[in-house]
């Protein structure tokens, strides 16, 4: 029988209240970003600091108002945005053009709430990019970005960790005088510890999903990692990846899953696309393939031991260990913070190949892959689009590889029928292998 | 498979559904009708043409196995299809049939193309299949041809003729068609046009080719690959020798016919 | 009419454009060591101190899909090419291979080379700011070369001296400045040289050997500055955007039926490869490249100014505007470039207010030249139209 997840509502709660903060609060500050980059800085400030981050809630918006997603990427194009602009910005930047933002919890608010700040990275050529747009629409909002570099083993290289530690002591100081707020150091290392803990312990989680049956599918993933990156600097947030970490233990313990059935093991190495996943997802299901393991789900806000002696590695650390660290001064909770921010499999995999093939060779062999599937996303610039590609000449003599195009949140760009059918062939060719082999 | 039983394969394609006729390792007839809007008809249509060309009845089928895109629309009346089977397993039985010693098949579709690893007995190793950019090539073709008002054939042949290399865009056959169409207005000579158009087709399917070993022998299926200079170019890219099946739009329909073990 | 002497040396950078392997192989054939690069954020100083010849890699021009295998559909053509060149062997001679972290899609086409087309041991990805206004990137910067001189050293078995460098950053000061004089000519009303021969010897320098080089463009000027203009300007036109290395899009530009002048060229082919100076006799040599690499005209994929979300340069296109006062701006970036779209919108409500119209071409592997006709000269129907 699957197993219902008890903490379900408890995480979308926390998402939506978030969000709702974020819109209705009448006092505080609100801060725009990317969720890519570190975020306890931003709590330095107080508790009342309201986020939203372009991605996820892109992404959020999309899975609730599909026809609200379509309005604010088409005004994004008719504004002047490329239709080849990644659909996240589009959809971020219509609902700014329009002036008009939908949230998980079914709200539509007219009248977007103007940012106090922006607050973010540049994963990728375009991302900063769209807050420029975002700041420049909305009249001047000051923002920072950081530059994370990223790349396999940055979090070991000094010269990295160093730049990347100094841009965001500077863009303390920033915020400071931004905001004509005082720094708390006190809170900024409560939310660097909360922020570092939630990426251990979701990188825990994840790591469960080594057992078999999984206890956790890829749909369950997606909806259970994002208060990790709307905010994952909270005691509330803290809490509920611990309790959700006893809860998949328990499964695995029990031999329990959320999809029970499951006959054939899939590693995914694509971005979440919200339309034509549950398609995809159908026709596994009805082959008793589940997506196990996934560089999206996992690497997006999970830490995991990374590179050892030149391989990866998706053991997970320890969340004891982030108890112990040191974070006495501001500059040495910066560096903790920063190291384990490049320590994600995206800042890894998006600037070096040969880490992302790393991590898929891994995941492959770590959660006993019976197939790799690759949906590169058409809008994306980084390697959730690209990777991919190089990735299916590599690994399609080793194990059933199928590429099929995706597009994270435009349902114009999902070529729905063709994922179908490499879903479909997908499933055939695991089939046919596992006939071969026994 | 039982002697003496006729079937029938229906590969039901974006462009054309074919259909033939088999008894035992024989064909005894085969047709084709345009797709269009409506794949049951045109299925209707080319199992007629096809009984028509055999000299059989359609009350002598003992069955009818489908394959191509609309092969789940013809399950139930009135064709009652009896077994569908996806088209790259078809494609790999119908080019084993036509050819012992092959190992791989490249198919170009009307709207799609694949190539696909199979072994001695026809039984899936691998499939290799294009991305939406590379869609259509097919009906890409037929559309050019019909732009520089010529036959598919003709077309062929003036790119046979062609003594300048000229190119066009690359990305997609919505802009390739375009290209073309400027080049002609530039006053390029319509045989290096239609041999730009050529190597364009051949360039998506021989780019997606290379994800893959290509183990020999090497055939090519589909109405395409009547194209001698299609083929040409192909071998060309490929760098190793490929051989076209015996009725090339037919391989589908056939390999369809022979996945079935139970009629 | 411009004498035969100018027009052979332009004629001699134009063959160069036309058969870059062909030049880089006639460098080889002399002894020389080549590093080819991709992205214009290299500090080939370093590497000419190292006693090697830095040559860009640019496209061929040449349709292809052998690499939608190993790079997505969707990336830039100018990638997809720059990769191809790799991949069909073009450049096995090249004793390297480097590019700085640029934008993605470059970044793609470096990655092929090294991954699939034999440049495993002979690639080197130098990590450079993708935001180049943080404080703290010429500190990164200083390091990051200090770890690539480092490499060049070991690989090419010698030191590479302060003197060294200084001496590869005055020869490559002098390009810049020589380069900045020819585009300069522009200015005039009655320019003795064209836009798309300007561009022509912009495109060459960036593959050559910068002592043949430099000498060439001396000669070049020495004879441009004796001579008369070539004839009015018509309707002047400045390109803004991205890598375009196809010299035909520009004469396309000057034998529309009306007449119009390309005045300008705001790309990293063009005027973003040289509008800039390392300081010189610097104690710290690097640290001079940084402050150099820091101060030129910004690429999109790089620009955003932490704290304001300044795009900073948009300050050298206001400038360019105001020194070469063109009468028309023309996007010209290649299809599925994501940082280049992002700029332009942001940049026509400025050029609106200064009552300048704009077009956007999308570029490709080929030119669609009877559309981009089209469009240029509605261009230039619309801006006699607006100007009396």
């Amino acid at each position: 029988m699957a197993y219902a997840v008890k903490a379900w509502n408890d995480f979308k709660n926390y998402q939506s209240t978030c969000y709702r903060n974020y819109l209705f609060a009448s006092g505080g500050l609100r801060a725009m970003g990317s969720t890519w980059s570190v975020l306890a800085p931003l709590k330095g400030l107080g508790d009342d600091v309201h986020l939203i981050g372009g991605e996820p809630h892109a992404a959020s918006t999309a899975g609730t108002f599909p026809d609200e997603s379509r309005e604010d990427i088409s005004a994004a194009e008719t504004a002047g945005l490329g239709f080849h602009s990644c659909s996240y910005l589009k959809l971020f930047t219509g609902e700014v053009i329009r002036d008009k933002i939908a949230i998980t919890d079914k709200t539509i608010k007219e009248g977007y709430p103007k940012p106090d700040l922006i607050w973010t990275t540049h994963l990728c050529s375009q991302h900063s990019k769209w807050y420029q747009e975002v700041s420049r629409r909305l009249g001047g909002v000051p923002m920072y970005p950081i530059d994370m570099i990223g790349g396999g083993n940055a979090e070991k290289d000094p010269k990295i960790v160093n730049y990347v530690s100094d841009q965001i002591e500077e863009g303390i100081r920033w915020l400071k005088r931004v905001t004509g707020r005082e720094f708390s150091d006190e809170l900024f290392s409560r939310a660097a510890r909360n922020e570092i803990k939630v990426l251990v312990l979701w990188g825990n989680i994840c790591a469960l999903n080594r057992h078999a049956p999984a206890p956790l599918d890829e749909r369950r993933l997606i909806a259970l990692f994002p208060p990790a990156v709307v905010d994952r600097t909270t005691d509330e947030a803290v809490k509920l990846y611990e309790t959700l970490l006893q809860e998949v233990r328990h499964m695995v313990e029990t031999g329990q899953s959320v999809v029970p059935d499951q006959r054939y093991r899939i590693v995914y190495f694509g971005i979440a696309h919200t339309y034509g996943h549950p398609e995809m997802a159908r026709i596994l299901r009805d082959a008793g393939a589940e997506i196990v393991a996934s560089v999206y789900t996992f690497g997006t806000c999970g830490n995991f031991r990374g590179i050892v002696n030149g391989k990866w590695s998706w053991d997970p650390l320890d969340p004891a260990w982030v108890d112990g660290l040191d974070l006495s001064t501001r500059r040495k909770t910066i560096t903790e913070l920063v190291k384990i921010a490049l320590g994600w499999p995206t800042w890894q995999g998006v600037r070096s190949y040969w880490a992302l093939e790393q991590m898929a060779r891994a995941m492959v062999t770590e959660y006993k892959a019976d197939g790799l599937l690759l949906a590169p996303s058409r809008s994306c610039e980084t390697d959730f689009r690209n990777g991919y590609v190089g990735m299916q000449r590599i690994f399609k003599s080793e194990i059933p590889t199928i590429e099929y195009d995706s597009d994270q949140v435009d349902v114009r760009k999902m070529d729905l029928p063709g994922a179908q059918r490499k879903t479909e062939l997908f499933v055939h060719l695991m089939e046919a292998h596992r006939r071969r082999s026994a | 498979m039982n002697n003496g039983k006729i079937l029938a394969g229906l590969d039901a394609g974006h462009v054309n559904t074919k259909a033939v006729l088999m008894r035992g390792g024989e064909i005894l007839g085969y047709g084709t009708e345009p797709t269009g809007f409506d794949p049951v008809a045109a299925a209707e249509g080319a199992l007629k043409n096809a009984l028509k060309t055999a000299g059989v009845a359609g009350s002598e089928l003992a069955g009818m196995v489908a394959t191509g895109i609309f092969r789940d629309m013809t399950k139930g009346a009135p064709l009652n299809v009896t077994m569908t089977v996806p088209d790259y397993v078809a494609d790999a039985k119908g080019a084993l049939f036509f050819n012992k010693n092959s190992r791989t098949v490249i198919d170009i579709g009307g709207n799609i193309h694949k190539a696909v690893h199979y072994d001695q007995n026809g039984n899936l190793l691998d499939v290799i299949q294009n991305d939406k950019c590379a869609d259509g090539l097919g009906i890409f073709y037929t559309t050019m041809a019909k732009a520089l008002g010529v036959s598919e054939q003709e077309l062929s042949e003036l790119a046979l003729q062609s003594t300048k290399h000229v190119s066009v865009a690359i990305h997609c056959a919505a802009s390739a068609e375009s290209e073309a169409i400027d080049l002609m207005c530039q006053g390029v000579d319509v045989a290096d046009v239609a041999d730009a158009i050529s190597r364009f087709m051949v360039e998506r399917v021989a780019a997606m080719c290379t994800t893959m070993p290509l183990e020999k022998e090497v055939v090519v299926a589909g109405g395409l690959a009547k194209s001698k200079a299609l083929i040409k170019h192909l071998s060309g890219l490929l760098k190793q020798d490929v051989s076209v099946l015996n009725l090339p739009e037919y391989a589908g329909a056939i390999g369809a016919v022979m996945s079935d073990r139970e009629l | 009419m411009m004498n035969k002497s100018a027009d052979t040396i332009i004629e001699r950078f134009r063959s160069i454009t036309e058969d870059p392997q062909g030049y880089a192989q006639s460098l080889k054939g002399k002894g020389k060591r080549l590093a080819g690069y991709m992205c214009t954020h290299v500090p080939e100083e370093i590497l000419y101190a190292a006693g090697m010849i830095p040559v860009r890699i640019l496209s061929s021009h040449v349709s292809q899909a052998m690499t939608r295998s190993y790079m997505h559909e969707t990336y830039c053509s100018f990638s997809h090419d720059c990769a191809y060149q790799g991949l069909a062997r073009h450049y096995d001679f090249l004793d390297l291979i480097v590019t700085s972290s640029s934008c993605i899609h470059m970044g793609e086409a470096f990655n092929v080379w090294v991954r699939f087309a034999g440049f495993q041991e002979k690639g080197f990805l130098i990590p450079y700011p993708h935001i180049i206004e943080t404080k703290p990137a010429a500190t990164f910067m200083v390091e990051s070369f200090g770890e690539f001189k480092r490499f060049l050293e070991k690989s090419m078995k010698k030191s590479i001296t302060d003197e060294d460098i200084e001496g590869a950053i005055q020869v490559y000061n002098h390009t810049r400045r020589l380069l900045k004089r020819l585009w300069e000519f522009l200015r005039r009303e009655n320019p003795p040289i064209t836009g798309p021969e300007v561009a022509t010897v912009t495109l060459a320098s960036q593959m050559m050997d910068k002592q043949e080089c430099n000498s060439m463009i001396e000669q070049l000027i020495q004879r441009v500055e004796a001579e008369p203009g070539k004839g009015p300007s018509g309707v002047r036109l400045m390109v803004t955007g991205g890598a375009c290395d196809d010299l035909g899009m520009f004469d396309l530009i000057e034998h529309l039926n009306d007449k119009a002048s390309l005045i300008f060229i705001d790309s990293c082919t063009a005027t973003r490869y040289f509008w800039f100076e390392v300081p010189e006799d610097r104690r710290d040599k690097l640290q001079a490249i940084a402050e150099g690499y820091i101060s030129r005209i910004p690429c999109p994929a790089k620009d955003n100014v932490p704290g304001t979300g300044e795009k900073k340069r948009f300050r050298f296109i206001q400038q360019f505007i105001e020194e070469y006062k063109p009468d028309g701006v023309v996007f010209l970036y290649q299809r599925f470039c994501s940082p280049q779209p992002m700029d332009v919108v942001a940049l026509k409500p400025i050029l609106e207010k200064l009552g300048i119209p704009s077009i956007d071409l999308e570029l490709d592997t080929t030119l669609p030249i009877t559309q981009f006709r089209t469009q240029l000269e509605a261009l230039v129907e619309i801006i006699k139209g607006v100007i009396p």
